[in-house]
């Protein structure tokens, strides 16, 4: 099936949530406050969504836009409860360093 | 007079039939809640069931017996031929089991043979039952007593009753559990619980081996019943054959009427159109290329370890003397009258198929000529009385394998009958004998009890008179008849067989009257041993008497059995009472056997030479009783005090150690199975299960994951690198595949 020309092609969609993606990514493996990390994780989140709803539109079936939905809500969930344990992490230790983290080694 | 009830059934066959399975189902009902409710029902109720379970299976036999023997109308058919089987009751409960193309039924049968084994079990075990009433009155342990007795009823009414070798085969493996359990009945002492334990273990080393015939047996018969028609066309026989191959997968190839129809096919006969098949290769199956006759043969060896398990036999007597640690009235009703006859049973039943092997009826011989003789000079120099009747039992036993051997089964039979009432009754009289003088069974510490314990006395006295082979009692005929026929019979391809076990069979015949008469002498007569436990002896109640006094009386009436010549059939010889009755059963394997030219009976030269040869048993017999006498109240007596000759002494000691047969076995079998077992243990179970397998894995895990544990640094952003690695690596590898194509 061919596209309009008047549309975008999915190419764009694509690059522009690997590239998101990759930001968040290395967010996460890079930034050290965790509030940031939470951020890059929903950067990656988001990321996912684009390319969901990028493959939905482009083959014109629903089901994508389901799983973008069950993303975010998900991404929600995750946000209220890693806000949660951040804040008791921050009551307890006065910090949310992920460097200074580290208890849950051998 | 009229005695036409005499000859018609007292009941309707067709309710006999149906009602088979109550026989075997009223000592189980009994055993059930003997077992189970015993403790809280009290003494008197287990007592009062554990009786009235076997008197009714007891009643319900007389009437089945009477139908058998007396009514010629009542025949059942047999699913091998479709005919009528001689004089028989027969019920099939459907199919028991069914596996690939074997089949199993629960089937019962009562032809002559074993309703006369029906007879003796619950006749038998009744009185044994009641006696145990009185012998067991200050024993805490009766209820379990009482359901292990009412248990071996069961079991072994089903291995007389059943139609074919699987069931038969839980009776045995029944009686052989009732037995340990029996055997081991006080099990705190350690030497009784460990004689139970040997008990089961040289019965289970016979039982493997009844279990490999069974498989040869089922192998052999659907290996004829898939062999293709009999090609010369003999129409009425292959008709049957048709019927035959039906059967072997409906009722089964382990029917005894499958297995008898199959004797009568295997030897040269008109039927067969004067094939030989027992030379002939099985075509087909895991057995193809070997003979029929051949496999026969090796069937029977096995059948015969078998036996000599459950009938204490060379070599796997051993465990019968030590059996003797069960309470008395086991003894008399399991290792005397019943249980260790199964063996005997077995063989007679199996006779149409036995018969078709010579070396296999000759080894059946000699075995039980040579344990008659063995156990019978084993008794010379027991003291233990219980122990001296073991041996006894053994040697007897012997006499019937003999019988067996030689193709006398009915002789065989009548022996059985007549050893189950008067060893039965020495067994009883022994338990009286315990009862009266605070279990002490050593001969020495006893005396003088003819004054003390008048009725005992003189039972033990007919019942020893009766082993003993005297003249108008009914052991003397039984044996007899085994060693005339004996010697008249001749085993194809072994025919010294016959005279030669006939010779070793009288001097068993001299022994026993010497044990025996020993035995009677020292505990029975002269003074009161000052060695002994109480001061005076007393006699039993009448629950104990009773039984006693009965057994004494059939072994005496059993006579009428055995005396040869009695019956006149038309155009034969004259045979003896029990011949004629068991003709039904054994005129199959006598037929099988003419065909098969495997036994041939010399015949009698005259009346008188007959009668010659039954006084000289007789004389035999009395020989061994004098020489006892004058041994034990002369010659000993006046001896006393003065040192043994060395030789003697060196005799003795050898006997009294019972030849050390059980010091043979422990050297060579116990110990280098006990070692073998003990290496095992130390290298499969301990080092390759428990250390390799089982703690090694354990070891290897914990330190494979003492090492991996440095990788858990803690560090999230860490672990989220190695799933970015990864996922490049991944997104890489698909790019590549992609790209690449």
């Amino acid at each position: 099936m061919s596209l309009p020309a008047s549309q975008v092609a999915i190419q764009n969609y694509l690059l522009v949530a690997a590239l998101l993606f990759c930001m968040g990514m290395l967010g996460v493996l890079v930034r050290r406050n965790a509030l940031v990390v939470f951020m890059s994780i929903e950067l990656m989140l988001n990321a996912a969504n684009l390319t969901f709803l990028a493959f939905a539109r482009d083959r014109l079936d629903l089901t994508g836009h389901l799983a973008a939905l069950f993303v975010i809500a998900v991404a929600a969930a995750e946000a209220a409860i890693g806000l949660a344990i951040v804040i008791a992490v921050f009551r307890n230790r006065g910090t949310v360093n992920v460097e200074d983290i580290r208890t849950m080694k051998y | 007079m009229d005695t036409s009830w005499l000859t018609k059934a007292w009941a309707d066959p067709r309710a006999l039939s149906a009602s088979l399975w109550l026989i075997i189902a009223l000592p189980a009902l009994g055993a059930l809640v003997c077992g189970v409710l015993g403790k809280a029902l009290g003494r008197t109720y287990v007592n009062l069931l554990a009786c009235a379970t076997v008197l009714g299976s007891f009643v319900l036999s007389v009437f089945v017996f009477q139908a058998v023997a007396a009514d010629s109308s009542v025949f059942a058919l047999s699913p091998a031929s479709g005919t009528a089987i001689r004089f028989a009751l027969a019920g099939d409960w459907g199919t028991w089991f069914s596996a690939g193309g074997f089949t199993a039924h629960f089937g019962l049968l009562v032809d002559h043979l074993s309703a006369t084994m029906l007879m003796v079990v619950t006749g038998v075990g009744f009185l044994i039952h009641l006696y145990s009433t009185g012998y067991m009155e200050h024993d805490e342990g009766y209820w379990r007593f009482f359901a292990y007795l009412n248990l071996f009823m069961a079991m072994m009414l089903t291995l007389v009753l059943a139609d074919n070798l699987v069931l038969l085969f839980v009776g045995w493996e029944g009686v052989g559990l009732c037995s340990y359990l029996l055997v081991g009945y006080y099990y705190t002492d350690e030497a009784k619980a460990w004689a139970g334990r040997k008990a089961f273990v040289a019965n289970r080393v016979g039982d493997f081996a009844f279990l490999m015939a069974m498989m040869l047996i089922v192998l052999t018969v659907t290996a004829y019943a898939q062999s293709p028609a009999n090609s010369t066309p003999v129409t009425a026989w292959q008709q049957r054959k048709a019927i035959w191959t039906r059967a072997v997968s409906d009722p089964g190839p382990l029917n005894f009427q499958v297995l008898e129809e199959f004797a009568r096919v295997l030897p040269p006969s008109a039927v067969t159109a004067n094939k030989n098949l027992l030379e002939a290769n099985i075509p087909s199956g895991p057995l193809a290329g070997y003979t029929y006759g051949g496999t026969l043969t090796v069937i029977f060896f096995l059948l015969l370890l078998g036996a000599t398990g459950k009938s204490a036999q060379l070599p796997l007597y051993v465990w019968l003397p030590d059996a003797m640690a069960g309470p008395t009235p086991v003894s008399a009703l399991i290792h005397a009258a019943t249980m260790v006859t199964a063996g005997v049973y077995l063989l007679c039943r199996m006779s149409p198929l036995l018969v078709l092997c010579p070396a296999a009826m000759a080894t059946v011989a000699v075995v039980g000529a040579v344990t008659a003789l063995f156990a019978a000079l084993i008794a010379f120099a027991q003291d233990d009385m219980k122990k001296i009747l073991a041996y006894s039992t053994i040697s007897q036993l012997g006499y019937m394998f003999l019988g067996v051997g030689v193709g006398i089964f009915w002789a065989a039979i009548l022996h059985l009958v007549t050893h189950a009432c008067f060893k039965g009754c020495l067994f009883l009289s022994a338990g009286s004998v315990m009862h009266g003088n605070a279990d002490e069974l050593d001969i020495k510490r006893l005396g003088g009890l003819r004054k003390e314990m008048p009725w005992t006395t003189a039972c033990f006295g007919i019942a020893t008179l009766t082993i003993t082979g005297i003249v108008p009692l009914s052991g003397f005929f039984s044996k007899d008849d085994i060693l005339d026929g004996a010697l008249h019979a001749r085993i194809a391809g072994a025919p010294w067989v016959g005279p030669w076990v006939y010779a070793i069979g009288m001097v068993g015949a001299v022994a026993t009257a010497f044990y025996m008469s020993r035995l009677y002498l020292l505990a029975f007569t002269g003074e009161r041993s000052k060695q002994a436990k109480v001061p005076h002896a007393h006699e039993s109640g009448w629950v104990m008497v009773a039984p006693l006094v009965i057994l004494a009386a059939l072994s005496v009436i059993l006579v009428t059995h055995g005396i040869p010549g009695v019956i006149q059939r038309p155009g034969g010889p004259p045979v003896t009472v029990m011949e004629e009755f068991l003709k039904p059963v054994f005129d199959l394997p006598a037929g099988v056997a003419r065909e098969a030219e495997s036994l041939h009976e010399v015949p009698a030269s005259s009346t008188p030479v007959t009668v010659l040869l039954y006084v000289f048993g007789w004389l035999v017999a009395l020989v061994g009783g004098a020489a006892a006498l004058v041994l034990y109240k002369r010659v000993f007596p006046a001896r006393a005090g003065r040192p043994v000759p060395a030789l003697l002494a060196g005799i003795r000691s050898f006997t009294v150690n019972k030849f050390y047969v059980d010091e043979l076995y422990d050297a060579f079998i116990y110990r280098p199975i006990k070692w073998l077992a003990i290496g095992l243990f130390r290298v499969v179970d301990e080092f390759i299960i428990d250390t390799l397998a089982v703690r090694g894995t354990a070891w290897v895990t914990a330190r494979i994951g003492s090492i991996l544990r440095y990788l858990q640094t803690g560090d999230a952003q860490a672990y989220a690198a190695v799933m970015a690695v990864g996922l490049l690596v991944g997104v890489g590898y698909a790019l590549f595949q992609v790209l690449a194509r």
